[in-house]
């Protein structure tokens, strides 16, 4: 990756949407990845499906401030209105699963063609952040998914694409995802939210592009190798799972555990649950920098958070975490990679997560955060050197520069921050997390006035924290920054602007009860991140702190195999959402790993934890807006329900429904779900949607739930329909192939005009093949399609279906019928007109008329009067023989037969069909004769009406089929 | 409307009910439980049914008082009451739990006395279906209580197929079931049915009521039309008409719908005056045109009804008189030979024929023709030969046109 020529890394906009528990915010993020290294997020698509009428009003604060380089920190403070609370039920949330479309490559695809990745946070976490960093490419079509009703998460997503190494094939899309698990105001709030616990589910398989890729990049530099180094230190000593599987270079990182941020309780009494976050750091080999950084919230109770980070092209990588200040509102992590191409080569990470200690506490590991437990782990991990000194001068110089929330890594930092920050780490007496975050906050303020305002607050802060004893054991990297006055948020909303670096941070701040959401919006436009606003933050942070530790450990029980199988198997994990289950009824496979045990029951216990934990914040004012928080909870529920209901009639919905159906049947399939009752499926939710970009498959009878992986969307069928249809390949082939189509098309309930060409191309190839079963099969399927109204060659058909049946199934009453249901209109088409001749010509024998018919047929008609003619030709024979005396000319019998034409010129075809008649006759009983004047051959009529017999089928075989014969299907298929 | 009725009056009127359906049960009166069974031939308001409106509670009633039919009285009353107030498809279904249940006795009762109450649930199980599926339909649901009704009477009729003396009213459920299944168009069904009435070596086919073996006939005949039995179908068919109540000329026509493309199949026509005593008009130009060999007129009549007689389903049956026509016209244009030209009046020329079709407005070249000839020869509508080279149709000289006598085609 050329770091001039890449792009800037795109910071992904994370915003912090409270969601309000009915709706979901939904955000789409449409990558362009190409060189113009802008990464689109839509925070409008957020469709907060539901409606999300409570979550729209806070919705907005997404503010977007495109960084420029010169300032590097934007501080940009979405509000969230208090009252705005992300309160879910588990019920609630949906289950996202991404599939991941298609080839990292692709990183241009628009976000809606993404397949996008589903996110199924599957417990019911009012917390949960959402990560989505799916693919490369990122096309995150969550927008619907993710605005699953209901679902009050965060969702961070970060892309940082625009690593296009050159070409565009070789762009890496950066998926960044943060995710903060447990908001610190969930904590706080969370007496009545059970707990904060996000899922993520990510399909992993992305992770492998990225691996490669990473590997193929890695390179030459030094950053990725020391990435490399760290990560492997970090596995081992911090028992944080390194995928192992990836290639040396790209050092994949893994983090399990991390995500307890002091502040955030819930995430760590999830991690008992299972919180895994992992970070996977890839360091390709161009000068860039990638970390992906993987968190994941597992299901229910865990939630894992991958934290994608790659930097590509820059030489420097640099991680800023802004921590926010414990002055400010909200509290807010941000977690910003940012891996800006930009000539100044620095990656900054812009992680955002709100209040999600996961996020700051990996990321802190980075930044410089000291804190004795969690630090340690992280400085166990051995990030090179380098990379935390980069992290640490661009987190001085974010401070600086930005206002509180947001972490800029300037490309111009103050070394001086750097080194004080490093300094600071040596001393032993005050925390350094506390220095730098000293330093953060002064550096924020622009100018004396705010400076000495922030230092008085400080002070305060440090000393009720000694009163408290929770100076050493406060986490202070992650406590959020001092609010700063309102103006110079501008400014650096105007420096942003400024930046020559794409990355661009908006931070908003949310009250404690809200739920953020951070949004990238493509740097030259926008980022918004959202944070979350710890409230009543000192209290709360030494708790947190403390439930963070014991947490960590549960939460380490993701392991590395998880993650991997995960990948193989990405859809199985992401089933579970509560959602579903109430959708569902009886759908247990609400959790991963069979941890059926409710959401509900682990909320409970969660809840009372948190309640503990968070004891300290009663002030009346908190007990307020929890109780208000409490309330939308329950109104978000039935909002969620109702806009559940509704959902379906969108596509985009209806995709999720399909999907979240689909994981769902995987997960069924992979013995991971309860039993379900069939009649309880509500197939629209089952319908699954297809991401198979192959244009060629193979027919096999499903043994199982289809997996979306296999299955082409429409737009593929229609190309490998008319490959099929100018494929030069014989009827074998097509037939294999339109058989793969039309199960596609059933597993995806595609009932439409494709549907229609599908089973008429097939019923076609099926005539022209004489494979009547095949037919009779599209034939059936057709007559129920064209009865729903659907167009297509319906007369045509009907034609085949009237001959079908006067010549083949020989059923009165399905011929009556038949004929009935044809209107004055229809017998005047001309194959209609056709069959009802021939039907006329069979009932009263004349074989005349037939073989003319067959002469004449229209379209594929003489395809199925083929399969009649010997059995005409025979009656035809036998009554010629009987009442014809005393002889019949070969020649012609040839004629009325249809051997030869009747208007034919050319002497050799007579002659062949001559022949050809002469051979049948004779095969057939009938005693030839030579006429004695001309010499013409003729048929003895009296010794032949005797004689005649229908002969054995040459070509029959003992099963009946003759194209079932072994020798006959090689003969045919090579 | 019902006029006004007070709480004592509809219970006591309830209670009437009850103590008479009561005792017709204790009494083994069968035909006076038969007359309080027809739930659908009462009409919309009746004292019954004004009581029942008025008096909402009338299951309790009705299970308090008589426990031992708690299964059957309530179900029965709310039958009658949605009936009544024309909520066929609630009433259906109450209904038919009425009727399992007086199944379910019914089976445990030794003699056939309430055979005739059996009957009349049978009927009124079908009828109440079909009003049932016509208001489902109305309301764009799926109608499917006539299947339902299907089920339950091959309940019945298992009941009633056995030994003994129930056996006799076997064939009143078995046309009940032959209506249903004609009406949904599943008559394959009717197999299992049939097989069982006629494989029976232990009960003369004759012993069943007449009403019930003119029906059997008539439908069974019908089947034989469908599968082009001609003269299995002219045999029951034949039985039905001979049979039937000369006073019921609508059972008539129907029988004779069928029965007149079977006999015109096998070569009996019928009279001007019969077609019309039973309106069966449509019959006429075909008749017309068999006596006159016009070929024309046949193809008209066919066109003019023929989605009439596509859904009876003898359209079928009377296409292939097209060929007796043809033989028709071949036999006219012999006797105009014979008259002419006595020495060739065997040998009819291909010419003669095409022209003559042609003059009918039909258009076929002489390859047809030909074929068509020795299609009649072959099938033995005409006895003789067809000399290909010289192009003349030979004529036996002894009974050139052999009648049908009752043979098909």
């Amino acid at each position: 990756m050329d770091p001039p020529s890449s792009d800037p890394y795109q910071p992904s906009a994370s915003g912090d949407h409270p969601r309000s528990s009915s709706s979901g915010s939904s955000w789409n993020y449409s990558v362009d990845n190409s060189n113009q290294n802008a990464a689109y997020y839509d925070p409008q698509r957020d469709v907060s499906v539901s409606g999300s009428t409570q979550n729209v009003t806070n919705g907005v604060p997404h503010v977007i401030q495109p960084v420029m380089g010169t300032t590097n920190a934007t501080n940009t403070y979405a509000h969230y209105s208090n009252s705005v609370q992300p309160g879910y039920n588990a019920a609630q949330y949906p289950s996202y699963y991404y599939p991941q479309s298609a080839n990292s490559s692709s990183v241009q695809q628009g976000v809606n063609q993404s397949s996008g990745a589903v996110y199924q946070p599957l417990t019911s976490f009012q917390n949960s952040g959402s990560y989505v960093g799916p693919t490369s490419n990122t096309y995150y079509n969550a927008g619907a998914d993710q605005t699953a009703p209901g679902y009050a998460t965060n969702n961070y997503y970060y892309q940082n694409n625009a690593w296009a190494g050159g070409s565009s094939g070789d762009i890496h899309a950066q998926t960044y995802q943060t995710y903060t698990p447990s908001d610190t105001n969930a904590v706080q709030s969370s007496t009545s939210l059970p707990t904060n616990s996000i899922h993520y589910h990510q399909q992993y398989n992305q992770w492998s592009h990225y691996y490669d890729q990473s590997a193929q990049n890695s390179g030459g530099i030094a950053v990725s190798g020391s990435s490399a180094s760290d990560t492997k230190a970090g596995s081992a000593g911090s028992g944080y799972a390194y995928p192992s599987t990836q290639p040396p270079p790209p050092g994949t990182t893994q983090w399990k555990g991390d995500g307890v941020a002091p502040t955030a309780p819930p995430p760590q009494a999830a991690g008992s649950s299972g919180f895994q976050s992992q970070h996977i750091n890839q360091v390709p080999g161009a000068p860039g920098f990638q970390s992906q950084h993987l968190n994941q919230a597992p299901c229910a109770p865990g939630f894992q958070n991958q934290h994608v980070t790659q930097a590509p092209g820059a030489p420097r990588f640099q991680n800023h975490q802004v921590n926010p200040e414990p002055g400010a509102p909200g509290f807010e992590n941000h977690y910003t990679n940012q891996a800006s191409a930009v000539p100044v080569f620095q990656n900054q990470y812009v992680n955002q997560a709100s209040a999600c200690q996961q996020s700051s506490a990996n990321y802190s590991q980075l930044s410089l955060s000291n804190q004795a437990d969690q630090q340690k782990p992280l400085h166990a991990q051995g990030f090179p050197m380098a990379i935390p000194k980069v992290e640490k001068k661009n987190l001085v110089a974010d401070s600086s520069l930005k206002p509180a929330y947001v972490g800029v890594s300037m490309p111009k930092n103050d070394v001086k921050a750097a080194q004080d920050g490093n300094g600071a780490t040596m001393e032993a007496s005050i925390p350094v997390s506390l220095c730098t975050y000293v330093e953060r906050n002064l550096a924020r303020s622009k100018d004396d006035a705010q400076r000495s305002a922030a230092k008085s607050i400080l002070k305060e802060i440090i000393m009720k924290a000694t009163a408290d004893g929770t100076l050493h054991t406060k986490n202070w990297d992650i406590e959020p920054l001092l609010a700063l006055p309102e103006n110079v948020t501008g400014t650096n909303m105007t420096s942003t602007l400024k930046d020559p670096n794409p990355f661009s941070f908006s931070t908003s701040r949310r009250s404690p009860s809200r739920r953020t959401k951070s949004r990238w919006e493509p740097v030259a436009e926008e980022k918004v991140t959202d944070k979350v606003e710890m409230v009543s933050k000192d209290s709360a942070k030494s708790n947190v702190s403390s439930t963070w530790e014991t947490a960590k450990r549960p939460g380490n029980s993701w392991d590395l195999g998880k993650c991997l199988q995960s990948r193989q198997a990405p859809l199985s994990q992401w089933n579970q959402g509560p959602y579903k289950k109430q959708r569902i009824g009886a759908n247990s496979n609400l959790t991963k790993n069979g941890n059926a045990s409710s959401d509900s029951d682990k909320e409970q216990d969660l809840t009372k934890y948190y309640a503990s934990a968070i004891a300290l914040n009663n002030s009346p004012e908190e007990k307020k807006r929890r109780e208000h928080r409490s309330k939308r909870f329950e109104r978000g529920q039935g909002a969620s329900s109702k806009s559940r209901s509704s959902i379906p009639q969108k596509d985009g919905i209806a995709n999720v429904y399909a999907r979240r159906a689909m994981s769902m049947v995987l997960n069924r399939s992979n013995g991971d779900g309860a039993s379900l009752a069939v009649e309880d499926l509500d197939w629209d939710a089952l319908t699954i949607k297809g991401t198979c970009q192959e244009i060629e498959k193979q027919y096999l009878r499903l043994t199982s739930a289809p997996d979306p992986a296999t299955v082409r969307p429409e737009d593929v069928l229609e190309k490998a329909l008319h490959m099929v249809e100018t494929s030069e390949k014989n009827y074998f082939y097509k037939c294999d192939q339109l058989k793969s189509i039309r199960q596609d098309l059933t597993v995806q309930r595609i009932q439409n005009e494709l549907t229609v060409k599908v089973y008429e191309t097939h019923a076609r190839l099926a005539l022209q093949a004489g494979d009547l079963s095949e037919y009779n099969q599209c034939q059936s399927q057709l007559k129920r399609l064209y009865g729903e109204g659907i167009q297509g060659c319906h007369l045509e058909f009907s034609a085949y279906n009237l001959l079908c049946v006067m010549l083949h199934s020989n059923n009165k009453r399905d011929l009556l019928s038949s004929m009935a249901s044809l209107s004055k209109e229809d017998k005047l088409d001309e194959s209609v007109k056709h069959a009802l001749a021939v039907h006329s010509a069979v009932s009263s024998g004349n074989y005349v008329m037939f073989f003319k018919l067959y002469k004449q047929a229209p379209g594929l008609s003489s395809c199925l009067m083929d399969l009649y003619v010997e059995r005409m030709r025979f009656e035809a024979i036998k009554c010629m023989s009987k009442s014809y005396r005393p002889t019949v000319p070969v020649r012609y019998a040839a004629r009325i037969l249809g051997f030869t034409r009747v208007d034919e010129v050319c002497e050799a075809k007579v002659a062949d069909g001559l022949e050809e008649c002469t051979e049948w006759l004779k095969a057939h009983g009938a005693v030839l004769s030579v006429d004695n004047n001309n010499g013409e051959l003729q048929i003895d009529t009296k010794v032949s009406s005797t004689s005649l017999y229908m002969p054995e089928p040459d070509n029959a075989v003992s099963h009946g089929d003759a194209s079932l014969a072994v020798d006959d299907f090689l003969a045919r298929a090579s | 409307m019902a006029a006004y009725l007070s709480m004592g009056e509809a219970h006591r009127r309830i209670n009437d009910y009850l103590s008479r359906l009561s005792d017709a049960i204790s009494d083994s009166d069968g035909a006076a439980l038969a007359s309080l069974l027809a739930v659908s031939s009462a009409p919309a308001s009746t004292p019954l049914s004004d009581a029942l409106a008025a008096f909402p509670d009338f299951a309790r009633l009705a299970s308090d008082r008589f426990p031992h039919l708690s299964d059957f009285l309530p179900q029965l009353l709310r039958a009658i009451h949605s009936h009544s107030t024309r909520r066929f498809s609630d009433a259906y279904s109450s209904f038919e739990k009425a009727a399992s249940a007086f199944l379910q006795e019914f089976r445990n009762w030794e003699t056939p006395w309430a055979m005739e109450a059996m009957h009349t649930v049978a009927l009124e199980i079908r009828l109440l279906a079909e009003k049932a599926d016509r208001e489902l339909a109305m309301s764009g649901k799926n109608p499917d209580k006539l299947q339902a009704a299907g089920s339950f009477l091959m309940k019945v009729f298992g009941a009633l197929a056995v030994k003994g003396p129930k056996r006799v009213g076997a064939l009143y459920v078995t046309c009940q079931l032959f209506k249903i299944y004609f009406r949904l168009g599943t008559v394959n069904l009717c197999r299992s049915v049939i097989r069982s009435i006629e494989t029976a070596r232990n009960f003369d086919f004759e012993d069943f009521p007449v009403k019930d073996k003119v029906t059997y006939m008539y439908y069974t005949g019908r089947l034989e039309v469908f599968n082009e039995n001609f003269l299995v179908a002219d045999q029951k068919l034949t039985y039905a008409l001979v049979h039937c109540n000369p006073q019921s000329e609508s059972n008539l026509r129907k029988i004779l719908k069928f029965l007149i493309p079977v006999k015109l199949s096998i070569g009996v026509l019928p009279s001007r005056a019969l077609l019309e005593k039973y309106n069966l008009i449509e019959y006429a130009d075909i008749v017309t045109s068999l006596t006159r060999g016009d070929l024309r007129l046949l193809k008209q009549a066919l066109d003019t009804h023929e989605d009439q007689l596509l859904k009876s389903g003898v359209y079928l049956v009377l296409e292939k008189l097209e060929l007796q026509v043809y033989r028709r016209l071949v036999k006219k244009i012999h006797i105009i030979q014979r008259q002419k030209e006595p020495a060739k009046a065997h040998q009819i020329k291909l010419d003669v024929l095409v022209k003559t079709l042609r003059w009918l407005g039909i258009q076929m070249d002489v390859d047809e023709v030909e074929c068509i000839m020795a299609c009649l020869i072959y099938k033995n509508l005409i006895k003789g030969y067809f000399a290909h080279k010289s192009k003349v149709l030979v004529l036996s000289k002894q009974d050139p046109f052999p009648k049908l006598n009752g043979k098909p085609i």
